[in-house]
Order: C-alpha cells, then sequence, then structure tokens
C-alpha cells in the first residue's frame, strides 16, 4: 500500500510543483549561460573574436596584469563607498518612513523614479552637473563662484550618480526591517540611562542587522558590475570592470578575458549571497534560541530549582 | 461534451488558407532583397525608389558595430542577408576567410563613378573583385570657436594645449587614437613597429591624456554641442547632427595636415545570398549619380566615393574634402598584431 503523505509533506511537494516551471526558466535562460561563460573563460581567444576549442587559462592569467589591478582596485573603492552611502542615506529615510503616518505615499516615491529609463536619468545628471549645468549655474548667479567647477566627469561624480541609482535598493531592505522593530524598546534604552544615540545604534542596529546585510548585498553587487554610469559621467580614469567586460567583446574581440572577468563579478555576487543567506540563518537560529527555547529552558529551571526545594 | 471534429477542420483550413494568402502577398515575382546595413545609414527615399523601379522588396536591419555584425555572421547569420555594409577591416577580414562572393561587374557598369582615390586607399580589395565602397569618411577635430583662445593649432597638437585642459575629448578606440598620435609622429596608422607604436603611446600618455577630459565614443556629440567640451576628436557627421545649421559656422572641422585615420565602408554580398541578382542590382543603383547624391544630402556627406554624383547634389558645403583624406591611413585589419596595439591601449585607458 501507498504510504499516505503528511499534510508537511504534501506541502513540500506542492511546493516543489509550483516552483517547476520557474526552475525550468532559470535553467534555460540563467544557469545555461552562465555555464557557457564559465566554459569560454577556459576556451582560447579566436583571432576575429568568439572562442576556439582548446582548453587553456590563458584568460586568467591575461587578467593579473598592472593595467587591470588598477582597475580592480578603483571599481572595490569606488563600490564600497557608493554603498556605504547608500546605506548612511538609507537608514535615517527608513527610519523616518517607518515612523512616519504616510508610509503608502513615501513608499510610492521611492518606486516612482523605476518608472523613468536608468539612461534617461542619467542623462539628467549631467545636465545638472555639467560645467554649464543647473548646479553651477545656479552657483554663478548667487554669486558664490565666478567660473563653473568642474563637477562632472571624475570619479566624485560616478559615486555621487551611482549612490542616486541604487538608493531605493537600500531603503526598500532596511525600511521593512525598521517596520518591525519594536520602537519601545528604544524607550526602555532610554529608561536604563541610554542616550538617544547609543538606544539607536546598541538597540536598534542589532536588531535590523539582516534589513543591513540585504542592503548591502543589493547595493553593492549591481555597483560592483555598473558599467553605464562610469561610461557616461566618469573621465578619463574612471573604467570599472563592467567597461573592461564590454571592450573586450566589442573592441578587443576578446571572448575569454570577457568571460573571465564575468567570472569574478558573479564570484563576488556569490560570495556576499552566502554572506547574507550565513547570516539570515544564524540570525534565525539565535532569535529563535533567545524567544522560544530560552525562556522555556528558564521556566523549566525555575520550576525544577522551585521543586527541589 | 465533445465538439465535431469539423468545426476543427474548417478553422484550420480557413488558418492555412489565410497564411498561404498573406505569404502570396508578401512575396511579388522578382523576390526580396535583406540588407544589412549600419543604424541611420540607408536613407528610406532611395529604398522606396529602389523597390518601385524594380519591385523588389527590401527588407533591411541595423547593427551599431563592426563587431556585432561580424558576430552575427560568425554565428551563420550571413545565409539571411544578400548585402552587408562592413568597414574596411571587416571587409578584408571576410575576405580573408572567404566568407564573400565575388562580384559580377557586368551588372554593375555604374562603378565607373567610383573615385580613382578609392581604390588607391582599398589596398584589400583594389580591383573590387568583393567589395564595392559605400562611403569614404574619415574622422577628424572639431573645435567650438566661440570657446577655444585664439591660435590654437590645426593639426594633432591640439591636444597638447594646455589652454584647453579640461575641455577636449578623444575618441574612445584604440585604433583612431593611436593611429592619431603614429600619423603625428610620421609614421603609418597601421604600423605593426613596436618601437614606434610605444613612440605613439608616450606622446598620448604624456602629452595628450593630461588635457583630455575623457575618451567618448557615446556621448561627445552631446557634450560638445552643449559647450562642455572644446575640441573633440570626432566624426563629424555626429556633432553636425547635434548642432542646429545656423551655427554651423561657429564649428572648425578640419582633419589634421599630416593624415588621421580614415573608414571605408562597403557593400558586400556574403556567401549564400539567396538573390544574388538583386544585390547586384542594388549596388548599380546606389552609384547611380542622382541617386548617390540623394544619399550624400541626407546626411550632409561630401562627395569622397563617387565623385560625379557632385553635379546633382543640393548641399555643397561640406566638413571635409577627399583632398584632406590623402595623407590618412584606412583602418587596416591587422590580425595577430592587433595585439600589440591592444596591450599599449589597456595602459593608456586604464592606468592614471
Amino acid at each position: 500500500m501507498r504510504k499516505l503523505l503528511k499534510p508537511r509533506e504534501r506541502e513540500q511537494m506542492l511546493g516543489t510543483a509550483y516552483a517547476f516551471p520557474m526552475g525550468i526558466w532559470f535553467t534555460l535562460f540563467f544557469t545555461i549561460p552562465l555555464g557557457i561563460i564559465v566554459l569560454y573563460s577556459f576556451l582560447k581567444r579566436g583571432l576575429y573574436g568568439g572562442v576556439e576549442w582548446e582548453f587553456t587559462l590563458d584568460a586568467y592569467k591575461q587578467m593579473f596584469n598592472p593595467s587591470f589591478g588598477r582597475v580592480v582596485i578603483r571599481t572595490l573603492w569606488i563600490s564600497v563607498l557608493a554603498t556605504l552611502g547608500c546605506i548612511l542615506i538609507a537608514i535615517p529615510c527608513g527610519y523616518a518612513m517607518a515612523k512616519s503616518k504616510y508610509q503608502t505615499v513615501l513608499l510610492f516615491l521611492i518606486i516612482i523614479p523605476f518608472w523613468t529609463n536608468s539612461l534617461i536619468r542619467i542623462y539628467a545628471w549631467i545636465s545638472i552637473l555639467s560645467t554649464e549645468g543647473f548646479v553651477n549655474s545656479l552657483l554663478i548667479k548667487l554669486g558664490l563662484i565666478d567660473q563653473g567647477l568642474k563637477l562632472i566627469y571624475n570619479n566624485g561624480a560616478v559615486v555621487l550618480v551611482l549612490i542616486y541609482m541604487y538608493l531605493p535598493f537600500a531603503i526598500l531592505p532596511l525600511f521593512t526591517t525598521i517596520d518591525k522593530f519594536d520602537f519601545s524598546l528604544l524607550d526602555a534604552a532610554r529608561d536604563l540611562g541610554a542616550s538617544k544615540l547609543e538606544a539607536i545604534i546598541k538597540v536598534m542596529f542589532p536588531n535590523i542587522k539582516s534589513g543591513l546585510s540585504t542592503a548591502f548585498i543589493f547595493t553593492f553587487i549591481p555597483i560592483f558590475g555598473a558599467y553605464t554610469v562610469p561610461l557616461l559621467v566618469g573621465g578619463k580614469d574612471s573604467t570599472m570592470i563592467g567597461n573592461i567586460i564590454v571592450d573586450q567583446v566589442s573592441k578587443t574581440r576578446n571572448w575569454p578575458l570577457a568571460s573571465a572577468f564575468s567570472m569574478v563579478l558573479t564570484f563576488i555576487s556569490l560570495v556576499g549571497v552566502f554572506w547574507m543567506l550565513y547570516n539570515g540563518k544564524r540570525e534565525q537560529m539565535q532569535s529563535k534560541k533567545t524567544t522560544q527555547q530560552s525562556l522555556e529552558q528558564n521556566i523549566k529551571k525555575h520550576h525544577l530549582i522551585r521543586g527541589e526545594k | 461534451m465533445h465538439k465535431s471534429p469539423t468545426i476543427a477542420t474548417a478553422l484550420t483550413i480557413l488558418l492555412v488558407s489565410i497564411f498561404l494568402i498573406s505569404c502570396q502577398k508578401d512575396s511579388p515575382s522578382q523576390g526580396k532583397l535583406y540588407l544589412y546595413n549600419w543604424t541611420y545609414y540607408t536613407p528610406d527615399a532611395i529604398v522606396e525608389q529602389f523597390e518601385k523601379e524594380t519591385g523588389i522588396d527590401v527588407i533591411i536591419d541595423n547593427f551599431a558595430s563592426n563587431e556585432e555584425m561580424f558576430a552575427k555572421v560568425m554565428a551563420g547569420g550571413n545565409e539571411g542577408y544578400d548585402i552587408i555594409f562592413p568597414s574596411s577591416d571587416y571587409t578584408s577580414i571576410m575576405i580573408k576567410l572567404d566568407l564573400l562572393e565575388k562580384l559580377d561587374h557586368k551588372k554593375i557598369p555604374n562603378l565607373k563613378y567610383i573615385d580613382p582615390l578609392i581604390k588607391e586607399k582599398a589596398s584589400y580589395d583594389r580591383n573590387m573583385d568583393y567589395s564595392v565602397p559605400y562611403f569614404m569618411g574619415s574622422s577628424g577635430i572639431a573645435v567650438d570657436t566661440s570657446k577655444a583662445p585664439e591660435g590654437y593649432a590645426r593639426d594633432w597638437s591640439i591636444f597638447s594645449d594646455e589652454r584647453m585642459d579640461g575641455r577636449m575629448s578623444m575618441l574612445d578606440d584604440m585604433r583612431e587614437v593611436l593611429g592619431a598620435a603614429l600619423k603625428h609622429l610620421g609614421y603609418s596608422g597601421n604600423t605593426t613597429n613596436e618601437q614606434e607604436l610605444s613612440q605613439a603611446k608616450d606622446l598620448i600618455v604624456t602629452e595628450w591624456k593630461p588635457n583630455l577630459v575623457k575618451f567618448d565614443s557615446e556621448s561627445f556629440a552631446k557634450s560638445f554641442s552643449r559647450g562642455e567640451f572644446w575640441v573633440s576628436h570626432c566624426y563629424p557627421e555626429n556633432v553636425f547632427a547635434e548642432i542646429p545649421k545656423d551655427q554651423w559656422d561657429t564649428i572648425d572641422f578640419f582633419i589634421p595636415p599630416e593624415g588621421g585615420m580614415m573608414y571605408i565602408d562597403n557593400m558586400v554580398i556574403p556567401k549564400g545570398a539567396k538573390n544574388s541578382e538583386a544585390a547586384h542590382a542594388f549596388i548599380n543603383f546606389i552609384h547611380n549619380p542622382k541617386v548617390y547624391a540623394q544619399f550624400l544630402d541626407e546626411f550632409s556627406f561630401p562627395p569622397t566615393t563617387n565623385t560625379t554624383a557632385s553635379k546633382y547634389m543640393k548641399n555643397h558645403s561640406f566638413a571635409f574634402t577627399s583632398e584632406d583624406m590623402s595623407n590618412s591611413d584606412n583602418i587596416m585589419d591587422l590580425g595577430q598584431d592587433l595585439e600589440k596595439y591592444n596591450t599599449l591601449w589597456q595602459i593608456i585607458r586604464y592606468e592614471p
């Protein structure tokens, strides 16, 4: 006779069935292309683009050269700076939104920029920052400067525009975690003698850790692979890894090298995602322990001690 | 409940017949001609005129770079097209790889109008066995005279001019920029001599790059027209397209006298083309001087390729002429040696 499935097992089976179309979609259009990139990165480059079917580590060897090294280091510091900028702005924003009466409106306002194509928004920044742009003409009108400042075509402009582009990705996860946070804990901390800032740092931050790590991943990974922003608002020394990948495919015809650089990006993203998953799991375990198990244990202990008496 | 099968059969027959009728409608007896050209490079009026005169249906597909076109051709896409429009370096690659069909000159009598200067520059196919020039043009330098200081040099050394520090851009293209430096030093723009190349790199890194705001092939025309860039190493058609005609006299465009890098875009028939007859007819049609004049007028191009066409042109003021290009070098395919350029370009572009 067939074994009857427990309700929980049946639910799991159903879950797998529901996930099936999605699974096929991802295998076809995500895993297989990624597999092709992995494969290409280990093949010999074709003279006129494409690859030759010969195994070699040339692409990875080519990556280790001082010119590329500088680009990788530049990409790292630009990404770290832009990510930190995003998070530092996003924390007070998320806090204000969680506290606000107009949450839906504010959420809406955060999402509105996505209605416009990102390229158009970058071009808007070009007209804001350019030497004859809005900022400079305003400053000149106010009499603060008499010559346009060079605000664009440098790495500062790249960081600024990147922060603008990815800020919503930091605000949304932070808002959701801060929204779940029990604000009475802050009052409790104040009652116990903490200053306002101390209460936020020592009580709120540990409780919104998962939101912080999600915000970090959601902003850092796309910024690390950014391509259009450094291309359009960057200067002569603003090349990032994303630009190298495009150049290798479209100008130098070195597909294996482009694939190898893509592998670096994928690897860094994977590390980030695993770190996030690990953090989430640990937090779950901890919270379970603190809330349920430890409470039960405490009660049991208490009773036992009393019972022994 | 069971639906009767007759309804389904009737529906199928109906659908199939609609499909067949629509197919028939799409293919007149003269057949179809598939073109694969650069974006914004095939004037609609000319195509319509060709369709009217010959009854051949023309279908156009576009590409944005030679590399994109070539990747598609290598993936087997050549069979879908009857004429492709590659630049000279890719034309020579396609000839080398035996991807092109030999042309029948008897079917293209209008070849006689093609300027002999082109034959001199087109060293990859001097006799037009495989390719017919579509347009010969060049990059050059555009100067915004309303902003630039007086007495700037009208040659490549303009990029050493510290008075315009941070207001000058060069193309983000290794063959164009290294080629410019090579020509300025008096070498060939297609050299493979490592010493010459390294001198060119030094010139760019020490003299030119410090004054540049960026290497830009994407939005230089917009930045130039806004007054952000005063000097741009550019393709003139992009810059002039962004600026209203009445302001054209404030732009000083020139090809440096020591020569620069130029290009020839060609028409070629790929092997496996299904309608080679129509392809020959189209190539011949384009080089009819009256038709070619329309093409040039559309883009304000000078008559570099088909000089006879100038008789029929409405526009007579050009950014440059054939003579300006007499010292210029055509960008050629360098095969393995391209890696030498690439290594230097990485230093120029990626190291501050």
